[in-house]
């Protein structure tokens, strides 16, 4: 009978050490909490820095996420080149990880949704594009932003086949005005119109949840585009829906100089466990309702209590979903200047482009449902596995031992069961909450350019000024990051 | 017995989950001209293969015929710019690279150095005239002015849904006159890859 007992007893000390294994596999958090301390101090290097030693902590599972990561801080740290090469193999990644494994599906169906490669959501696959064309046209490499602006038209035109309801995300207003931006700035006017078109169809398409109203310079540019085009019924349909726009022709800007500020404000939302324990006996529901409640957020320090309790009781199914954590910004808007030596200056207000926590609502809230399918056939597949160690166990270790045995199996698979049950949180966590975009015109000449950020209580502060030297018909982009 | 098969057949499931983390690499010398589509996506082959033939198509047109006997000479070619409009970033140089070595080792017409090569040479030029003794200087004014020039682009059209894309690259060449900007030559060809991606696999 000892024997027996002992013999019973081995294997779950395997699954106390796979137990352990699977407990490490969760993402780490505090990476970011760094990250963002040190952005906050303006020292991108130093941000970059820790991505780059925490490489090895993302895993195999989450190159993607890593590439993008690492791309956004060194992007951040004035690294373009470095940045686009990083972006372009986290492209590459999402692009080999359509074929799905089964073996993956299999340890993710039997863990969690962290034992899957991430390949980002659609958002942040087109937000890769977005971030190498930025990276490109800073460098003034324009012909490479255009590449990605031909990128990005292909992701959304397959985005938008693939997508069968309406309402989700399959078209990108902001990513489609950056590209009309890069096009116009290359003296592509009529790929910018149609880009513009698009944009300003996208962002009316996105208006019932993006919460990112047309901006008024993207009006502006439509008017602008389609009368050097000589497009007559499309300039005026555009005059006709915006009649008090102000705007110029193509002719009075095309020898001046134009300034795009490109303003990250904020910070992505994170995302974290919402756990559902189901009882599926009565005194299973008088422990849930004791101890936490049916529907509780992720305490770490709860985590281990909640393992032992349900896995003695044996009838507490758990179930994790993520769920999303906003941090917004607390600016509203940017005032860009730019003055010349004689003192004189112009100044322009930035508006929203994209706002990125309300992608990530969307997104989460489109997923939701499959994931809650996915997260209960999970949920019960692990309670009928424990289930059914714990009855193998009992008459392998006999009827004297079987007591015992079946309270420790118990508590070890059903424990296992509770504990290795986590959401998938990972997300581009280094992306900003809110993107914000300054347009404006000035005659060439060195400038210097300042920007005053406005709302943000008494932390609001101008940016470092820069000196700018503008050439005509030059297009200089400007990268800056906001993390209040 | 059966008890000891479940464990086993517990831990086996479990050592496929905890594997997989584990990647091979493999290195094998090829020779150069060994064809490798391994993404689908423009690669060395394509560039020596599009530039081969279509230099040979250029220099089998009766412009060259043409200027050869009226002027009883080569003529001479310089590359321009050639526009990527493509949805990837080709590295343009490579395949400038392979278009002057077959227009040069045609023995058919006289090459010379594109912009970017110009300015190089130009500056050496005028540092020997500072610095290199002077029986050994290179005098400025005595290049070599191209009669035609070669300009392109590299365009793509993509096509895509449900784990298969289509990949049509158009390289369009063509020759101008310098002192005319009459368009002696037009070349095109296409290439077309299917790339499918099997959706899973164990």
């Amino acid at each position: 009978m000892r024997r027996s007992v002992v013999s019973s007893l081995f294997p779950l000390s395997f699954l106390a050490v796979g137990l352990l294994l699977l407990t490490a596999c969760g993402p780490s958090i505090n990476r970011y909490a760094l990250i963002e301390q040190h952005l906050l101090a303006g020292d991108a290097k130093q941000a970059d820095a820790i991505v780059q030693q925490a490489e090895s902590s993302y895993g195999s599972k989450s190159r993607v996420l890593y590439g993008m990561d690492r791309g956004m801080t060194l992007q951040l740290a004035g690294d373009y080149r470095q940045s686009s090469a990083v972006l372009e193999q986290a492209e590459e990644d999402v692009e080999r990880l359509y074929t799905r494994s089964i073996r993956s599906e299999t340890a993710a169906f039997l863990t969690n949704d962290n034992a899957l490669p991430y390949e980002g959501e659609a958002y942040e696959q087109v937000l890769l594009n977005v971030m190498k064309a930025l990276n490109y046209a800073v460098q003034g490499q324009w012909q490479e932003s255009l590449v990605e602006a031909r990128r990005i038209d292909h992701r959304l035109n397959v985005l938008s086949d693939k997508a069968k309801e309406i309402t989700v995300y399959k078209d990108d207003g902001f990513a489609r005005y950056l590209t009309g931006i890069l096009y116009e700035a290359t003296g592509d006017v009529n790929n910018a119109f149609i880009a513009y078109r698009k944009a300003y169809e996208a962002y009316e398409a996105m208006s019932g949840w993006a919460r990112t109203p047309v901006p008024g310079q993207l009006r502006a540019d439509l008017l602008r585009t389609s009368e050097a085009l000589q497009l007559t019924a499309e300039f005026e349909e555009y005059r006709r829906l915006f009649p008090d726009q102000a705007w110029q022709s193509r002719e009075a800007v095309q020898h001046l100089a134009q300034v795009v500020l490109v303003s990250y404000n904020g910070r992505a939302p994170r995302k974290e466990d919402r756990f559902l324990d189901l009882p599926i006996s009565l005194d299973a529901l008088q422990l849930v309702l004791l101890n936490r409640g049916l529907s509780h957020p992720s305490r770490h320090q709860n985590r281990g209590v909640d393992t032992v309790l349900y896995g003695l009781n044996g009838h507490v199914v758990r179930v994790a979903l993520p769920q999303l954590i906003p941090q917004k910004t607390r600016v509203t808007g940017e005032q860009l200047m730019l003055r010349d030596d004689s003192g004189r200056h112009i100044s322009a207000r930035s508006e929203l482009g994209q706002n990125i926590t309300a992608l990530a609502e969307k997104s989460l809230s489109d997923r939701l449902p499959g994931m809650t399918v996915k997260a209960l056939a999970r949920a019960a597949a692990k309670f009928a596995m424990a289930e059914g160690a714990t009855r193998g166990a009992q008459q392998a270790a006999g009827k004297d031992a079987a007591p015992l045995v079946g309270l420790l199996v118990g508590l070890l698979t059903k424990g296992l069961a509770v504990a290795s049950e986590e959401a998938d949180k990972r997300s581009w966590q280094t992306l900003p909450d809110e993107i914000h975009l300054t347009r404006v015109w000035a005659a060439p000449g060195q400038y210097q350019m300042s920007v005053q950020l406005a709302g943000g209580g008494a932390n609001a502060a101008n940016t470092p000024g820069r000196a700018l030297a503008l050439a005509p018909g030059q297009t200089t982009i400007v990268i800056q990051r906001v993390m209040q | 017995m059966e008890t000891k098969r479940g464990w086993l057949g517990l831990m086996a499931v479990l050592s496929l989950v905890l594997s997989g983390c584990g990647q091979e690499t493999k290195i094998t010398r090829v020779d150069a001209g060994v064809v490798t589509d391994l993404s689908g996506r423009w690669n060395d082959t394509d560039s020596r293969m599009v530039a081969e033939t279509m230099v040979k198509e250029a220099l089998g047109y009766p412009w060259l015929g043409n200027f050869t006997q009226g002027k009883h000479r080569q003529p001479v070619v310089v590359v321009g710019t050639i526009l990527n409009s493509s949805h990837e970033h080709i590295s343009i140089q490579t395949f400038v690279t392979d278009l002057e070595r077959e227009l040069t080792n045609s023995q058919k017409v006289t090459f010379v150095a594109g912009k970017g090569e110009r300015d190089e040479l130009r500056t050496e030029r005028k540092e020997q005239a500072m610095y290199a003794r002077e029986d050994t200087q290179k005098a400025p004014g005595k290049e070599l002015g191209a009669d035609y020039m070669m300009k392109g682009t590299i365009s793509t059209i993509l096509d895509e849904a449900e784990g298969t894309k289509a990949v049509f690259y158009q390289i369009d060449l063509q020759m101008v006159d310098l002192e005319s900007n009459a368009k002696v030559w037009y070349g095109q060809k296409k290439i077309k890859k299917v790339i499918e991606k099997k959706r899973t696999i164990f």
